[in-house]
Formats: C-alpha cells, sequence, structure tokens
C-alpha cells in the first residue's frame, strides 16, 4: 500500500516534469492503433457475415436435386433452427402467342430467413420493403416478364397447369444466384402452389434448397451432423465456413491490415523503450537516495514497476478511448459505402487493447527497469558507478518472443513469421554494420571542414555506440515506413482494377454461333466495350493420365467442387490477357489436343505438365496434354476457366459464347432490348456484386491510410524518444563551452550539423534495405518486375536528414536557451 | 537487541583489519588497510584526511554501501560480512542516518516529502506530523512545499538534516556536510548538527579535511594514504 502510495507520488512529479509525456503517447499510439484496427475489422467482417447471410436468405443452405429426408428438417428443429424451402426450375411461359424461358421459384412461406424483397406497383411507383414470398394463388414476376408476355398487373399468368392472379412486380430478391434459374427472368410463385403447377414431374430437372437459421453453434453442429448423410449431388454452405469470397483482396488486406498495426506497436515499442531507457538513467540517483534510506532491491523495482503499470493502465485507457473514437470516426466517414445494418463493435477488442497496451509496454520497457534494481547505494559518493545495462537476450529476447506472437497472429503461420522475424533481425544486423562504417567514415571528414562542421561531426564518430542505436532508431522506423507504404500503393494500385469505372459488369451468357456477330454488332452500336468471346462447351474431367479423379481427389478438397460438376471448357489461340503463365509454355501455334490448366486446381488434382487429362464431352471422351498452367486472377469480372484448350481439341462440340461488357447505369434498357432480340441469351448482372467488393475495398483503403497516419505518429515520437535520449550530455557540454565563451548560433549550428547527418545516414540506409526487401518481395515472392525508385531514393534520406535534423534542433533548444547557472545547480 | 547494546554501552561500531581493495586499469589498488578502531554509543567521532586519502570509502564500508575486502565490521553487534544487499538496507534503514556534501535529496519530492520519506518506509502513521516538526526544528516551516531546486544549497542540507534525524537513528554518517556551503552556511549546518545530536543522542562519525570542525568532535581519527595514524 505504503509503496503504491509513494508510486503514485513519484508518478505525479514525473508526469508533471514532463518526463513521462513520451512514454505514454508511444503506448497510447500503438493501443490506439491496434485497438481501431481490430475494432474496424472486427465489425466489418460482422458486417460481412451479416450479409453473406443475406445473400443465402439463411445461416445454412442445403441445396438438393431431389427431396431429403424428414429427418433432416427434424434435426433442424431439434437445434431450434429456423427453415424455409425454395425449388427452382426453368420453365417455358406462353402468353398472347408469346414464349418466354422462365426461372421460376416456389418459395415457403417463411422465406427469406434473412434479407427482404422488394416488390412494386407500376413501373414507376415506390419500391416496398416485404419480408415474405407471394401468397398462394398470387404470383410475383420481373418487369420485363410482363412486356415480353404482353401481360400488365392483374393479369393472369399460367405456370404449367396452374394460372395465378399477376400481383406484383418483383425486383430484388436477397438470394439471387448467378446459375442458369436464376439468370432467366424471374418467377416468384408460393409452394402451396407448386403441386398444382404439374410441371415438376419425377425426373424433371429442379434445385431444392433448404434454408435453416440459428446460432452459430447450432448451426455448425447441425452441420457436422448432415456432412455424412449427403449425398453426391447434395451440397451445403454456410455462412461461417464457406462464406462467399469477396476475391483475395479481402484476405491480402486483412493480413496487410494485422502486419501494418504490428509495425506501428513495434516502431512505439522502439520509442517506449528509449523513453523508458532515459527515464531509468535519470533515475539512477533516487534510486541510489532510496537504496542508502534503507529500500530493498525488490521495494526499488516495485516502486518502479507500481509506476509502469500505473501508466500502462492509464495510457491503455486512453489509447482504447482514442482508437474506439477513431474507428467511429472510420465508419462515420464511410457510412455511405456500409450497409445500413452495423455490427456493434465488441468489448472484448477493447479488453484486448488494454492487455496488448500492458503487454507492449512491458515486453519494452522490463529491461530498462531492471536496471534500476542494480543501481548501488554506493552510488551517492561516486556518480560514475552506473548500473550494468540488462543483458541484450533479455532486451531483445523480450521484444522477440513479443513480436513472434504478434505477428503469429495474423499470419497463422510459424514459418512465415520466422521468415518475417528473420529478416528483419538481418536487415538490423546490415544497418547497424554500415552505420558503424559510415559513422566511422565521417572522421576522415574532419580534416577538410571548418570548426563548426568539426564541431558536429566529431561527436558523431566519437559516440558511436549510442549513435548506431540511433541510426538504427531512425531507419528501422523509415523503413517500415517506406515498406508500409510501398505495400500499401501496390495494393491499392492492385485493387484500381475493381475500382475503375468501365470494368466489366455484365455477362452474357448462352450466345449462339449464329448470333455471335450480330450481337457484337448491336453492342458496338451502343457505344458498349465488349470483351472477348469464348466459346464454352460443357464437359467433365474423368481422369488424369489413367487414374480416374475419383481417386485423386479427396473430399474437402478444393479440387472436388471442380470435380463433381461440369466444368465450362473453352479453346482460345491466346491466353487471357490477365492470365498469367507460371510453368510451360503458350506457344502462337499450338498443337491440337493441348490444354492449359489453372494453377489452384492443378495443385488440388496434383497436375503436372505433360500429364493427360480425359473430358466426358456430350457422352464422347478428349483427351489432351497439359502444356500450361496459369494463374488466373477470379477478382476480375472477366470471363475465365479452368480448362482452355487448343484450337481443333473440342470446336466440333456442340458450343455457346460468353462474353462480359460494361454497362452505365443510365444504359440498363439496353438490355431490356438485348433479351426481346437474342431470347435465348443469358444476361448476368454483376453490378450489385462489383459494387460491393468497391466498397470494401474503399473501406479498406480508409483504414489503411489510418494505420500510416498511426505510423508516422509513433515515428516522431522515436525522433523526440532519440533526440531527449542524449539530452542532458548535450546540455551539459553545451553549457560548458557557453561558459567558455562558445556563442549560441555556434551551438545551433553544431546541433544541427549532427542530426541533419544522423538522419542522412539513417535514410540513405533505410532506402537501401527497403530497396533490398522490395527486390527480394518482387522477385521471389509476387513475381512481378522491380524497378529501383529513385525518386524515393533520393528523397528519403533527404526527407530524412531535414526532419531528425529539424527534430534535433527543436528538441535540444534548450541546450542553448538554458542559463548555465540553472544548470549547473541541478546536476 | 538495541536496548542491551545501550545498557553495556559496548562498542557500536567494532573495526577490525578492515582492507579495501579495488581494480584499477594498472592492477588491484589498496586503498584501505589495516584499519581497525571501535565506536561506542553517543560517542562523535571525526574522521580527517586529506582528499583522496579513503574518507569516504571508509564511511560507505561502514554503512554497508558497499563490501570491505577483508577485515571485519561490526554494527550494533552485527557482522556486516553476514549480511547480503538486502539486509544492510534494513540495517541502515533501522538504525544509520546519512547527510552528504551533495545533499542528496529527491528531485521529485519537496521538503516534506523528502522527510517523510524514510517513515514511509516503515509504514510509519504520523510520517507527516513528525517529518514538519523536524523540518519545524530546522527552521523551514515555511518551505515545506518547496522542491529541492527551489532551495538553496543551506536551506536542501537542512532538509538533508531533517530527514536524517527523523527516525531517530542511532548512528550518523555526515560525509563533508559543509563541502558545498560557503563558511558561515557551514558553520550554521554544523551548529545545527551537533544540537540535533545531542538532542537524540546519536552517535556521530563526521568525515570531514576541516580541523576546525574535527575539533568539535569527541575523537579524532586520522587518514593517510587508507592507514590510520
Ligand atoms: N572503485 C574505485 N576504483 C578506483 N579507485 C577508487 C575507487 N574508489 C576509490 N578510489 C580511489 O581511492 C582513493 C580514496 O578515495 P575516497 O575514499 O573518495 O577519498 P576521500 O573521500 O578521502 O577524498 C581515491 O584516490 C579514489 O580515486
Ligand atoms: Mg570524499
Amino acid at each position: 500500500m505504503n509503496r503504491l502510495y509513494l508510486a503514485l507520488r513519484f508518478l505525479r512529479r514525473d508526469s508533471r516534469s514532463g518526463e513521462l509525456t513520451l512514454l505514454m503517447l508511444a503506448l497510447i499510439i500503438a493501443v490506439a492503433s491496434s485497438t481501431a484496427i481490430s475494432l474496424f475489422a472486427d465489425r466489418i467482417n460482422r458486417t460481412m457475415n451479416y450479409q453473406a447471410a443475406e445473400f443465402l436468405a439463411a445461416d445454412l443452405l442445403l441445396s438438393s436435386p431431389e427431396p431429403i429426408a424428414y429427418s433432416i428438417l427434424q434435426q433442424g428443429n431439434k437445434l431450434d433452427l429456423k427453415q424455409s424451402q425454395t425449388t427452382e426450375f426453368s420453365s417455358v411461359l406462353m402468353e398472347n402467342d408469346e414464349f418466354l424461358l422462365v426461372g421460376v421459384k416456389a418459395v415457403s412461406a417463411n422465406y427469406p430467413l434473412y434479407g427482404y424483397l422488394k416488390i412494386r406497383q407500376q413501373s414507376y411507383t415506390e419500391e416496398q420493403t416485404v419480408y415474405h414470398g407471394p401468397k398462394s394463388g398470387n404470383v410475383w414476376v420481373e418487369s420485363h416478364i410482363l412486356s415480353a408476355l404482353k401481360l400488365k398487373l392483374g393479369d393472369q399468368l399460367r405456370v404449367g397447369e396452374k394460372a395465378l392472379h399477376i400481383s406484383q412486380i418483383v425486383s430484388y430478391e436477397p438470394d439471387k444466384r448467378g446459375d442458369l434459374y436464376s439468370l432467366s427472368p424471374r418467377v416468384m410463385i408460393n409452394s402451396a402452389d407448386l403441386e398444382a403447377t404439374q410441371v415438376l414431374q419425377a425426373g424433371s430437372h429442379a434445385h431444392r434448397f433448404f434454408q435453416f437459421a440459428g446460432s452459430e453453434e447450432n448451426i455448425l453442429t447441425f452441420k457436422r451432423g448432415l456432412e455424412p448423410q449427403l449425398t453426391v449431388s447434395q451440397r451445403i454452405m454456410d455462412v461461417y465456413e464457406d462464406r462467399p469470397k469477396l476475391g483475395s483482396a479481402l484476405q491480402k488486406a486483412e493480413r496487410y491490415l494485422g502486419l501494418s498495426s504490428i509495425v506501428v506497436i513495434l516502431i512505439s515499442g522502439v520509442a517506449i523503450a528509449m523513453a523508458t531507457r532515459r527515464y531509468s538513467e535519470r533515475h539512477f540517483n533516487s534510486t541510489a537516495i532510496l537504496r542508502c534510506l534503507g529500500y530493498k532491491q525488490n521495494q526499488v523495482l516495485q516502486l518502479f514497476l507500481w509506476q509502469f503499470l500505473l501508466i500502462g493502465l492509464i495510457a491503455s485507457t486512453i489509447g482504447c478511448a482514442v482508437g474506439w473514437i477513431s474507428q467511429e470516426v472510420l465508419l462515420h466517414t464511410l457510412r455511405e459505402l456500409l450497409p445500413a445494418k452495423i455490427a456493434a463493435p465488441s468489448i472484448l477488442a477493447v479488453f484486448f487493447g488494454m492487455m496488448m497496451g500492458i503487454i507492449v509496454l512491458f515486453g519494452f520497457a522490463l529491461p530498462p527497469l531492471l536496471r534500476l534494481k542494480r543501481v548501488s547505494p554506493l552510488r551517492i559518493l561516486r556518480r560514475d558507478l552506473v548500473p550494468l545495462p540488462s543483458s541484450a537476450w533479455l532486451v531483445y529476447g523480450l521484444a522477440l518472443v513479443l513480436l513472434i506472437f504478434l505477428i503469429s497472429q495474423y499470419t497463422d503461420d510459424l514459418k512465415l513469421t520466422l521468415g518475417i522475424i528473420g529478416a528483419c533481425a538481418l536487415s538490423l544486423l546490415i544497418i547497424a554494420g554500415l552505420a558503424y562504417l559510415l559513422l566511422t567514415a565521417t572522421r576522415l571528414l574532419l580534416a577538410h571542414v571548418n570548426l563548426t562542421w568539426r564541431f558536429g561531426l566529431q561527436d558523431l564518430s566519437r559516440n558511436r555506440r549510442s549513435n548506431i542505436v540511433q541510426v538504427l532508431a531512425f531507419s528501422t522506423t523509415l523503413l517500415a515506413i517506406i515498406l508500409s507504404f510501398t505495400v500499401r500503393t501496390d495494393l491499392i494500385n492492385d485493387w484500381q482494377q475493381h475500382l475503375a469505372d468501365e470494368a466489366p459488369n455484365h455477362f452474357a451468357l448462352n450466345v449462339f454461333d449464329d448470333q455471335k456477330e450480330a450481337l457484337q454488332q448491336e453492342l458496338k452500336q451502343q457505344g458498349v466495350k465488349v470483351s472477348h468471346f469464348y466459346p464454352v462447351v460443357r464437359g467433365r474431367l474423368v481422369a488424369i493420365n489413367t487414374t480416374p479423379v475419383q481417386q485423386i481427389v479427396t473430399k474437402e478438397s478444393q479440387g472436388e467442387r471442380a470435380i463433381h460438376r461440369d466444368l465450362s471448357l473453352t479453346w482460345a489461340k491466346a491466353p487471357a490477357k490477365d492470365n498469367k503463365i507460371t510453368a510451360g509454355l503458350w506457344p502462337s501455334q499450338r498443337k491440337s489436343h493441348m490444354v492449359s490448366i489453372e494453377q489452384k486446381l492443378a495443385k488440388s488434382l496434383k497436375v503436372k505438365l505433360g500429364d493427360k487429362l480425359t473430358f466426358t464431352i456430350a457422352s464422347q471422351q478428349v483427351t489432351a496434354q497439359v502444356d500450361s498452367i496459369r494463374k488466373v486472377n477470379w477478382d476480375t469480372m472477366k470471363p475465365n476457366f479452368y480448362m482452355m484448350f487448343s484450337p481443333g481439341t473440342i470446336d466440333q462440340f456442340a458450343h455457346t459464347y460468353i462474353t462480359s461488357f460494361y454497362l452505365a447505369t443510365e444504359k440498363k434498357d439496353v438490355l431490356n432490348q438485348l433479351l426481346k432480340h437474342y431470347p435465348a441469351m443469358t444476361l448476368l448482372d454483376v453490378d450489385l456484386l462489383l459494387q460491393q467488393i468497391k466498397r470494401i475495398l474503399i473501406q479498406l483503403t480508409a483504414a489503411i491510410n489510418y494505420l500510416l497516419y498511426f505510423a508516422l505518429l509513433a515515428g516522431f515520437l522515436v525522433l523526440f524518444a532519440a533526440v531527449q535520449t542524449t539530452l542532458d550530455s548535450r546540455i551539459y557540454t553545451g553549457v560548458l563551452m557557453r561558459t567558455l565563451g562558445a556563442k549560441r548560433s555556434f551551438l545551433q549550428k553544431i546541433q544541427w550539423i549532427e542530426f541533419s547527418v544522423l538522419g542522412f545516414i539513417a535514410g540513405l540506409l533505410a532506402v537501401l534495405m527497403a530497396q533490398l526487401a522490395i527486390y527480394a518481395l518482387y522477385h521471389f515472392v509476387l513475381k512481378m518486375d522491380f524497378n529501383i525508385n529513385l525518386t524515393l531514393s533520393l528523397l528519403v534520406p533527404l526527407a530524412s536528414a531535414l526532419f531528425i535534423g529539424l527534430a534535433g534542433f527543436w528538441g535540444t533548444r534548450s541546450v542553448v536557451n538554458q542559463s548555465p547557472m540553472q544548470v549547473l545547480r541541478e546536476l | 537487541m538495541n536496548s542491551k547494546i545501550e545498557k553495556d554501552n559496548a562498542s557500536i561500531i567494532a573495526v577490525d583489519k578492515l582492507c579495501k581493495t579495488v581494480n584499477s586499469h594498472n592492477g588491484p589498488l589498496t586503498i584501505l588497510s589495516a584499519i581497525g578502531f571501535n565506536i561506542s554509543s553517543a560517542e562523535s567521532v571525526a574522521i580527517i584526511g586529506a582528499s583522496g586519502s579513503g574518507k569516504s570509502t571508509l564511511l560507505s564500508l561502514l554503512a554497508g554501501l558497499d563490501v570491505a575486502s577483508s577485515g571485519s565490521i561490526e554494527i550494533l553487534g552485527q557482522s556486516m560480512s553476514e549480511l547480503n544487499e538486502d539486509g544492510r538496507a534494513a540495517l541502515r534503514h533501522q538504525a544509520i542516518g546519512f547527510v552528504f556534501q551533495s545533499f542528496q535529496l529527491l528531485p521529485n519530492l519537496n521538503a516534506l516529502e523528502n522527510v517523510m520519506l524514510p517513515l514511509e518506509l516503515s509504514g510509519d502513521k504520523k510520517a507527516k506530523t513528525l517529518a514538519s516538526d523536524l523540518l519545524d526544528r530546522v527552521g523551514l516551516s515555511q518551505r515545506l512545499t518547496h522542491l529541492p531546486s527551489q532551495l538553496s544549497g543551506g536551506e536542501q542540507q537542512r532538509v538533508a538534516l531533517a530527514r536524517a534525524f527523523v527516525t531517530r537513528p542511532k548512528i550518523l554518517f555526515a560525509d563533508e556536510p559543509t563541502g558545498n556551503l560557503d563558511s558561515s552556511t557551514g558553520d550554521n549546518i554544523i551548529k545545527l548538527l551537533f544540537e540535533l545530536n545531542k538532542e537524540n543522542q546519536t552517535t556521530l562519525i563526521l568525515v570531514t579535511h576541516d580541523q576546525r570542525l574535527a575539533q568539535r568532535c569527541e575523537r579524532i581519527i586520522e587518514l593517510k594514504a587508507g592507514r590510520i595514524i
């Protein structure tokens, strides 16, 4: 109790004298950034779970071509799962001498379990949001069914044998899939009327969907029970494990965010370690006095640990608050891009922020603090008696353990984590070695410069040890900032494809051979840019070399999905522009019976170059040899294929064409015209999906920018912490020189020169290491071309010299401003 | 333990064959050798000698701030060599007070808090009243909340005196207490020191190179190059 009281006293005094400001700020930044990012990521993530549930209109979806066992529904009941069913099939409607292929969807009373439907009356009246499907006897239709079949609201529409009353135009359904049944214009009926239509006879083609909703635990229990009972043609999908992926962009971004927040923590950690070192050095005397007065070693240590615990709690609380606010601000600025319903922030994230604060503080502050324990009371009589520094093992070991822990949190991959740590350690060593050389080299200049420069430079080589530490701190900070800035720029550039305004937002499928030319012509007339038309042949992969695929593919593996259904096969002279050949060659004159396979599928099926793949197409067998492996960016909304054959291999089979194009919102009526001219063609509107990807990427970019601000702030703190560590001895020499008659301007210039040169060296080393790191990253990981960034290479050392010079100049202004009397008295 | 010693009036400090050797750049350096003396309770002893003769080193050994290379020191019947760091700290806290040439106040704490500090360590409830009484006694009742940097040298040394006496120590070590002060201020401090010493019946070991000051003590031990002469 008593020690806590004293700790509070010390704390109050120290914080008043500004002794702790830097330490607190560094900790606040570390906690604020990690809290803000984890809160933000967590909320976006859970918001996306909501949205995924809306896309499925359920938490779990079971799809099956035939009715499912009643016992399955009962299992769902037992687990308190809400349930609904939909049945989808295509049917040709005939009214007023017009024919139209439509996608019928019969929905049960509970549909949709999540999300809503949008319906309206006449074309231009207001849309209405409802949470149920049509009543029995009614039918809802998509608007262009009315024009195509020359009908109007209130008319009768015959679906199979049943005449239904057209009561609403349906314009939105949450779980509209991009498959054949959903692509044809929608007709929605109540499942109570399904039997009366008599469309579904035994053996007719339909898709049945069974939706379930409930708690995550119950859903997953249900799923585990269900999996072994599934037939080959049944599929389950849930929002937790099979959430429709919004592309690899998101995953990359999550990793980047995580790793960048570690960068912020690391930089803040450097500032914390430096500030604590100075703090403990400034408390050597007080500690010696306490020891003299009879304090035991552990009592002294406790006194300081209490202080730091209090500091940690206070700073973490402030940090959490700042993090919370910045995250709210971030979401507020993005509110127009976000769905109306955003997941609430979780209190747990705040708790972790607090924990993180305490852990980071002690991880970086403990070694210098432990030094205080070893202060000898004899220091009272002999000022030069400094306690031994904590062992390097402790200093770096503790920070290292902390880093490994933090990084593995985000990478989930020990090898990668150790790789990152190893690269960091190596860079530190290289920087330290080069800094040693450069600092030594400044000595060579001494003979050739004037007095001011000589005084400015001589300390650089003289206090080499402490200067190397400073250079290390500066250049690692700069390095971290450069790297995260570069990667950020590349990530954002990578996303520009999605964010590009004219990215294709519609697919046209089922275009017949004889319509291709005409369609191309018509789109051109409308001023619509069309990408390549790819032929599509449906086929199934049955064997690799001589082994049937069933024996190769394990369930759950990535290849499984691609194998148990028909694949869209195509042939082409040239690979798609955004595909990259990762193995083999794609010669301009390809021999027939060759096939290029997508990289991930190849890996999952263990297919290598030269393997022979056998496909069943229209009950014939075709064999082709793998001549290349391609990397495909599935995120781009352009037609892409797992298998691309050489011309002359599968051309003889019946095929249709697929293409994609961009259509501005105000030109949407072109679609109706197209559907009228090409009734068999299927148009797929991916605008919504694109919009969503765009939104998420914009959110992430904003979050990433935030992190960069935090990193910059932390970098500035390191700067001031470093300047402060040598401030005392600078003040002392400054005062002595002034008593000996040195002018203030002379002293100012010396500080300015010393810090600028230090900054220049740090900047130079940071650029060097950054270019090396980026080269390694591009060359070995991303396989991209590397160009030395000359502007950056010049700008960073100069900017660093300027800023560090300024910070040093500003930070040491007390060296020239304090009265010598006061300084000598305080000593 | 303490009361028994007081009754016998035996030696409160007993030093025998004390040696201190340190390792310097040019090999081992003997700072003190073959030191031996006894000091009885409430006695006042001056240790004098030229600068560098080993006075401060002797004092640091007596007060348990450092350990001897050989020989023995007994304080209040307790052999110092048997105590570890923390044991010596406990002994200092129980029985020893200090006054130093450079005052050694905690810069973070004000005058009152500095004086309260040793009492707070033992959880004394009356720390505040005792401390302000003593500051009153040394004439600083108006400066309780001043920080050391806001006090003159003489005032700082008076705070240090108050801090040294507030725990009513058995032994007070003073290392050149007037070394940083002008002569008239120094004289005032010495006057106060001896007054307080008398009031508290403290054993005083005063290190100085000032013969005049040494004369005020009951006994003088003179060091020359690390030996008693
Ligand atoms: N740890 C040490 N290492 C080297 N020399 C020391 C050490 N401690 C004391 N000395 C030397 O021992 C001598 C005695 O010092 P000290 O006891 O401070 O003398 P005094 O207080 O009488 O002036 C001095 O010459 C001092 O330099
Ligand atoms: Mg001395």
